[in-house]
């Protein structure tokens, strides 16, 4: 089957992260699709490029990383909420005169419609809240 | 069992405007449903009833509230405007309090709408 | 049949009447991260009549120090089968 998460928890704040995480490794495990990830609301801060979590952390950006680079899953952030929260990449940032920019790669930057195309399109949606 | 939906987005609204952003990011995603073509319905349960409250103002520093949107929601087609009617209740209100038209669904009501779409995002 | 996922515990949200209120006849729901609270013998009497169609996530069981407490109308599945109740559903919603 075709599976895509929509996170909407910040990382670090509430389970979420971790449940999204767990559950993604586990829909690989078992042979299936995954798609894609849409981070949503306070979700979009699991793609901070500046996150430094202790070291006997988990590394929630890391561990997003590792399974788009695994499994070639898809991380794409919704941008008006990423914006807000001041998360950009390197062309928002040159946009909007930032100094620096906050989103990792390889986070994308992309549009609601994304989300709905994904639910639709997918045979599961499954969304972890905080 | 299994019964085929007919619409294809259910936006589930559960808090009042100000406090959260969560009544504005969910309206935000039933719009962009709505503006590429998909047949999007809300359902307001809970807190969420009081953001079909007329007389609404904006916030602190000018915090935008959502009055505006929901006055967007005909101009997108989004026309099926579900109400919670234990929420109704709860808050001590009446459909006639709604500033927009809405159908009040019973609690059967509101498991029925949530067999009726293809995606349902909770808000 | 729709999956149902509740991650909040019924002894301090209300975020299960919501859930209780979405459930068709067929559904099922599955309890994670605090809603798991909600398998406790004291606290399972909020999901009455869902006997057979109501679940908890092992692994937060497990880490909260609750897998032995569950009441026995809970039915415990791990992660695997959170995965496995998801292809079963047509769809889930989730309620937080």
């Amino acid at each position: 089957m075709r599976y895509a998460l929509l996170l909407m928890g910040a990382p670090y704040s509430h389970q979420a992260s971790h449940s999204a995480l767990r559950f993604a490794q586990a829909v690989v495990a078992r042979g299936h699709r995954l798609e894609a990830v849409f981070f949503y609301h306070d979700g979009v801060q699991n793609a901070a490029r500046l996150a430094a979590p202790p070291q006997d952390e988990p590394h929630l950006v890391d561990a997003w990383v590792s399974l788009h680079r695994e499994h070639d899953v898809a991380l794409q952030v919704c941008i008006a909420a990423a914006l807000r929260r001041g998360l950009m990449d390197r062309r928002e940032a040159e946009r909007h005169g930032k100094s620096g920019h906050s989103l990792a790669a390889p986070f994308e930057l992309t549009g609601l419609g994304q989300l709905v195309d994904l639910g639709l399109r997918c045979d599961r949606l499954v969304t972890f809240g905080p | 069992m299994s019964e085929t939906p007919t619409a294809d987005l259910l936006v589930i609204l559960r808090h009042g405007p100000h406090g959260t952003s969560w009544l504005r990011e969910g309206l935000d995603a039933a719009l962009v449903a709505a503006a590429f073509g998909r047949e999007v319905s809300l359902l307001f349960m809970g807190e969420g009833v009081t953001a079909l409250l007329p007389g609404q103002g904006p916030g602190a520093l000018g915090q935008k509230g959502s009055s505006a949107t929901l006055e967007m929601l005909e101009m997108y087609d989004i026309r099926t405007l579900l109400v919670e009617e234990q929420a109704l209740a709860d808050f001590g209100l009446q459909v006639d309090d709604m500033r927009l038209t809405v159908i009040p669904l019973s609690t059967t009501g509101v498991a029925d709408a949530l067999k009726d779409h293809r995606l349902i995002l909770t808000f | 049949m729709l999956l149902h996922i509740v991650n909040r515990s019924p002894a301090t949200s209300q975020v299960y009447r919501q859930a209780l209120e979405g459930m068709g006849q067929d559904d099922r729901l599955l309890l994670i991260e605090d809603g798991v609270q909600g398998a406790l013998p004291q606290l399972v009497r909020y999901y009455d009549g869902l006997q057979g169609r109501l679940f908890a996530l092992k692994e937060d069981l497990a880490s909260r120090g609750l897998l032995g407490r569950c009441d026995g109308e809970v039915q415990v599945v791990d992660v695997d089968g959170f995965v496995a109740l998801t292809e079963e559903a047509e769809r889930t919603v989730s309620w937080y």
